[in-house]
């Protein structure tokens, strides 16, 4: 966990595209609204392994959204029961039912469609905010950050040392 | 584009998930096994042992080797086993969970086979079931005693009379001896006649004659009397005796009559007997087997009635997060969590094979929108000529309805103990049909089987034993109606067969005459004992009757006896001055008469001598 933190804080303070982290975040939020135990979840891995986004990032975004997601998921299965009972959409469902790969991504399910839903609702607001507040962090926030005594503190940690691991 | 792409992380996740596909590949097996053994003991109530499971990766499937079920009932007889089950599963519906199979295929697939060790689990024993009260086979052995056994357990009238009787008359038998030992005899009452007549004849010679003939004459009343007094009580006690006799022996005879009518009444041998007679000798085995099948109903109706709401429900109490819920879409592939689309199990059967095969076999059949569908064929069968089974469990819409349907045709039944009487059906052909259909747990099933060539026979040595093999004797062909209604936990079983008019028809003759041959011989053995209580007290009441007249005729002796006087003195001698003087008279009379006569004679010659000498 120190480790992922690590990292992230690395990421943060590294010249790493502020894109790829906030990224990494935002498309944590599908696993992380989704039931993890999942082909989708499988699949959204595979997206993090093969794009260059920031691994930590994306491991720690899914922490946290599954936190969010637990008090969510009420909410994504109602969403979900919406748009998979909308009779507009029947005909399409049915369709995308007959493929069995499609199928095996129980988008059928309520709280998976919802919270799919939710997420991709979500991606680009979320990656793009995650990137701003990035930028701002590393042009605001950084040296502040730096001159902080606690900061100074911790740099004399065993964190500061794994953290400088990971920096060389 | 390339700033964006990670080949690594495409290399790194293809490497962790073959790592994770490998470990589940290598555990895979032992969890199938472990699971099967598991969760089939569980549903079994006995031991589930799997010899060996394999996973094959191409085509994607399992094999099972050596699977057996034991009888929760029968711990040392397997319910089921086979050699080997393999099943190809779809790959799709694996990833999300959902096993699925084309075609199950399982060889040697043998029931009620017998085991090495026990299946029984290591549980607190269940409580001794209720006692049941005894079958219909044990009534009809218990209702058909020997007129033996009857006697000796019914406590009769019969011999109660009969000891009342004997009682009685050693009563009433020393009152009368006692009291006839008080009764002047024969001889006494000769030698009181001789004495009457030698104290009442001959002539008073004088006045102390008289005297002393009127003191003896008056002694002699005197034991009159005494006797008479003898005889009236004598004859008081042998009327008692024979009222109280007579009374006794009306009972006793009365007794044997009253039994009778009793032992008939309670031991029926009249057509009741008889008249469930097709319930009486198919119910047993009907139960049996209306029992094995609803153990299997009762083993699979559980999962039958669930559906995917209520697996959501359970799931959403033990998942930590909602499970939400699957919205099923029309499709001519549906995903049900389990399902054998095809599956075909054979296994020796009858000296051939039975073939079983089912469809869309599920518990999720709202999914499937089809019902599940077994079809059981034989093939060569040696006794069987055409077997067709089919069950159908349509699950489909709420209103559950499960169907069995069973035709057998050219059936060489093996020898069937009736477990009545000793009566076996020993050998027929039997054409069978039968339906029956279970909704909202409600049976409603009926059979129809025709028997032909039946030959019948047996051994019982009891009266109904008997008396129903002759009557089988005659039968060689017979329908049999069966039906089930009710509750499926308890339903209402109902037999009915031209076998029951047929034997009913032919043994009711028989039974009534042996009903008869029954009666008679209660009658027989009732009147013996009545004899031996009674054989010789009717002679003894008419030798009571007869002492009775005896006794009256000795009282009217005496009684004439005690009539006798004798005549005073006086009397005597005024008597004979009368008679004197009577004959004086008589005499005198006499003489005028002869006078008158003569003179009367002579006056008639003289006249004819007149009338003579005028001519």
């Amino acid at each position: 966990m120190l480790s992922l933190v690590a990292r992230l804080f690395k990421a943060l303070n590294s010249d790493s595209a502020p894109g790829q982290v906030a990224f990494g975040f935002a498309l944590a939020m599908i696993p992380g609204f989704t039931p993890f135990f999942s082909l989708l979840t499988v699949l959204v891995l595979l997206i993090a392994c093969i794009l260059r986004i920031n691994l930590s990032a994306f491991i720690l975004g899914v922490i946290a959204f599954s936190v969010v997601g637990y008090a969510l998921d009420p909410v994504s299965a109602n969403l979900g029961e919406w748009i998979l009972t909308l009779p507009g959409l029947t005909e399409t469902f049915t369709s995308l039912y007959q493929n069995e790969w499609l199928r095996i991504s129980a988008f059928n399910n309520t709280v998976t469609m919802g919270g799919l839903v939710i997420a991709l609702a979500l991606l680009i607001p979320v990656t793009l905010i995650s990137r701003i507040l990035i930028l701002q962090y590393r042009k605001r926030l950084l040296s502040w950050v730096n001159k902080l005594k606690i900061v100074q503190a911790l740099k004399a940690s065993k964190f500061w040392a794994i953290y400088t691991t990971f920096a060389e | 584009m390339t700033k964006w792409i990670r080949w690594s992380g495409l290399a790194g996740f293809i490497a962790v998930v073959a790592v994770i596909a490998a470990l589940i590949l290598l555990l895979l097996p032992f969890i199938i096994k472990s699971g099967i053994e598991f969760v089939g003991t569980k549903v079994a109530g006995a031991k589930v042992t799997l010899d060996d499971a394999d996973v094959t990766l191409s085509p994607l499937g399992v094999r099972l080797q050596g699977l057996q079920v034991a009888d929760a009932r029968e711990p040392m007889r397997n319910l089921v086993e086979f050699d080997e089950a393999m099943a190809d599963l779809e790959l799709a519906p694996l990833l999300v969970g959902k096993a699925i199979s084309n075609e199950l295929s399982v060889s040697n697939l043998q029931f009620h086979t017998e085991r090495e060790t026990s299946g029984a689990l290591d549980m607190e024993p269940k409580e001794d079931e209720e006692t049941q009260g005894p079958s219909l086979k044990e009534k009809a052995s218990e209702a058909l005693p020997s007129v033996d056994e009857v006697l000796a357990r019914e406590t009769l009238k019969t011999p109660a009379a009969g000891e009342a009787l004997k009682n009685s008359w050693k009563v009433q038998s020393e009152r009368v001896d006692s009291a006839l030992n008080a009764v002047p005899d024969t001889d006494a009452l000769a030698k009181y006649e001789r004495e009457i007549k030698e104290i009442t004849s001959g002539r008073l010679e004088s006045l102390e004659d008289f005297r002393q003939r009127k003191a003896r004459l008056d002694e002699l009343k005197a034991r009159f009397k005494a006797d008479r007094e003898a005889i009236r009580q004598a004859k008081e006690a042998v009327t008692t005796a024979r009222s109280d006799v007579s009374e006794k022996l009306s009972e006793l005879r009365a007794a044997p009559g009253e039994d009778l009518a009793y032992l008939k009444d309670k031991y029926q041998l009249s057509g009741a007997g008889v008249s469930n007679l097709t319930g009486l000798l198919f119910g047993d085995e009907a139960a049996n087997w209306a029992q094995e099948a609803l153990y299997w109903y009762e083993k699979i109706k559980p999962y039958l009635e669930s559906d995917g709401e209520e697996d959501v429900s359970e799931e959403e109490e033990k998942a930590p997060r909602l499970a939400g819920r699957f919205v099923h879409f029309p499709t001519s592939d549906p995903w049900p969590d389990f399902m054998i689309r095809q599956a075909r199990l054979t296994g020796p059967f009858d000296g051939g094979q039975l073939i079983i095969e089912g469809r869309d076999i599920t518990h999720q059949q709202t999914v499937t929108g089809r019902p599940t569908v077994f079809t059981a064929t034989g093939a060569d069968l040696k006794k069987i000529g055409d077997l067709d089974g089919r069950l159908t469990l349509n699950h489909t819409l709420g209103n559950a309805t499960d169907t069995l349907t069973l035709a057998i045709s050219d059936w060489s039944m093996a020898p069937l103990p009736l477990g009545v009487a000793g009566a076996r059906l020993a050998s027929s052909q039997v054409r069978l049909n039968s339906k029956a259909v279970v909704v909202s747990g409600q049976l409603n099933a009926d059979l129809d089987a025709q028997v032909t060539q039946a030959k019948f026979t047996g051994d019982g040595q009891t009266v109904f034993a008997k008396e129903l093999n002759s009557a089988l004797q005659g039968i060689t062909r017979f329908n049999v109606d069966a039906g089930a209604t009710g509750d499926l936990s308890s339903p209402e079983l109902s037999f009915g067969s031209d076998l029951d008019k047929q034997i009913n028809s032919a043994i009711s003759k028989r039974v009534r005459a042996k009903q008869d041959e029954f009666e008679q011989k209660l009658q027989s053995r009732l009147n013996a004992q009545l004899q031996e209580y009674a054989g010789d007290y009717a002679e003894e009441l008419q030798q009571l009757s007869r002492m009775e007249g005896s006794l009256d005729d000795k009282l009217s002796a005496l009684k004439d006896l005690a009539s006798s006087e004798l005549e005073d003195f006086k009397a005597q001698q005024e008597r004979e001055a009368k008679e004197k003087l009577d004959a004086e008279k008589a005499a005198a009379e006499q003489k005028a008469r002869d006078e008158a006569e003569a003179r009367k004679k002579e006056l008639r010659d003289q006249a004819k001598d007149k009338l003579k000498n005028l001519f």
